[in-house]
């Protein structure tokens, strides 16, 4: 089976007090559908997008996005 | 759902609701013989004029409806889906542009498809690129839904 792009977007808002989608959305300029598209790994976002969810959530990009 | 998919949703409904009516309206004035140039100008205006009016309309109620989200940008996810969605009315308005060429270099070609339509063969051409305009504007709106309700 052929890898894919999955994310920790939705631990991360968790541990982040547990912070809403449409608050993360509105930070990274994007709806709350799309951060529900990315959350269930339906959606692989734009690199742009990728650094501005772990600039955000101050990690590195590998923490917040896997290939495998 | 998004801002974007309902506002699709709607437009997709209002294209269905007019075009119905235009094309129930040529089938029935073929049926009677009443078809004329300008009974046809006179749908096709008809069919323009609702177009503008019920999009104006659509999109001030989806505002009042939904008004935090009345301001809303596409993002890049709508953007793509747009892009997929465009490409695919593409491909049917690229048919229909070879299929009303055919019509008209080798009209023994389609003589059964005029037969078919009951249309005088002016008529005919007309309205197979109107009818290849709509199906592509269903395709695209189509293709929309789809990508927003299957995930993108």
């Amino acid at each position: 089976m052929g890898k894919k792009i999955v994310n920790n977007i939705r631990r991360l808002r968790f541990d982040a007090d547990e912070m809403t989608q449409q608050m993360l959305a509105d930070i990274v300029g994007v709806s709350r559908q799309t951060i529900v598209a990315i959350e269930k790994d339906k959606y692989s976002p734009s690199l742009e997008v990728a650094f501005k969810i772990s600039e955000y959530f101050n990690v590195p990009l590998d923490t917040v996005f896997q290939y495998q | 759902m998004s801002y974007k998919e309902r506002s699709i949703w709607v437009s997709l409904a209002i294209t269905l609701y007019i075009w119905f009516n235009y094309f129930s309206e040529l089938y029935w004035s073929v049926q009677q013989h009443t078809l004329t140039t300008s009974s046809m100008k006179s749908a096709l205006l008809t069919v323009v004029i609702m177009t503008i009016a019920l999009e104006i309309l659509h999109h001030i109620v989806i505002a009042i409806i939904d008004n935090k989200n009345a301001n809303y940008d596409e993002d890049e996810r709508d953007k793509q889906i747009s892009l997929v969605g465009n490409q695919n009315a593409y491909y049917i308005l690229s048919f229909t542009t070879i299929a009303a060429v055919i019509h008209l270099l080798f009209p023994l070609m389609s003589q059964g498809l005029v037969d078919a339509l009951s249309l005088p063969s002016e008529y005919a051409i007309i309205n197979i690129i109107i009818f290849g305009a709509l199906t592509a504007e269903i395709t695209k709106f189509s293709t929309q839904i789809f990508y927003y309700r299957r995930g993108f």
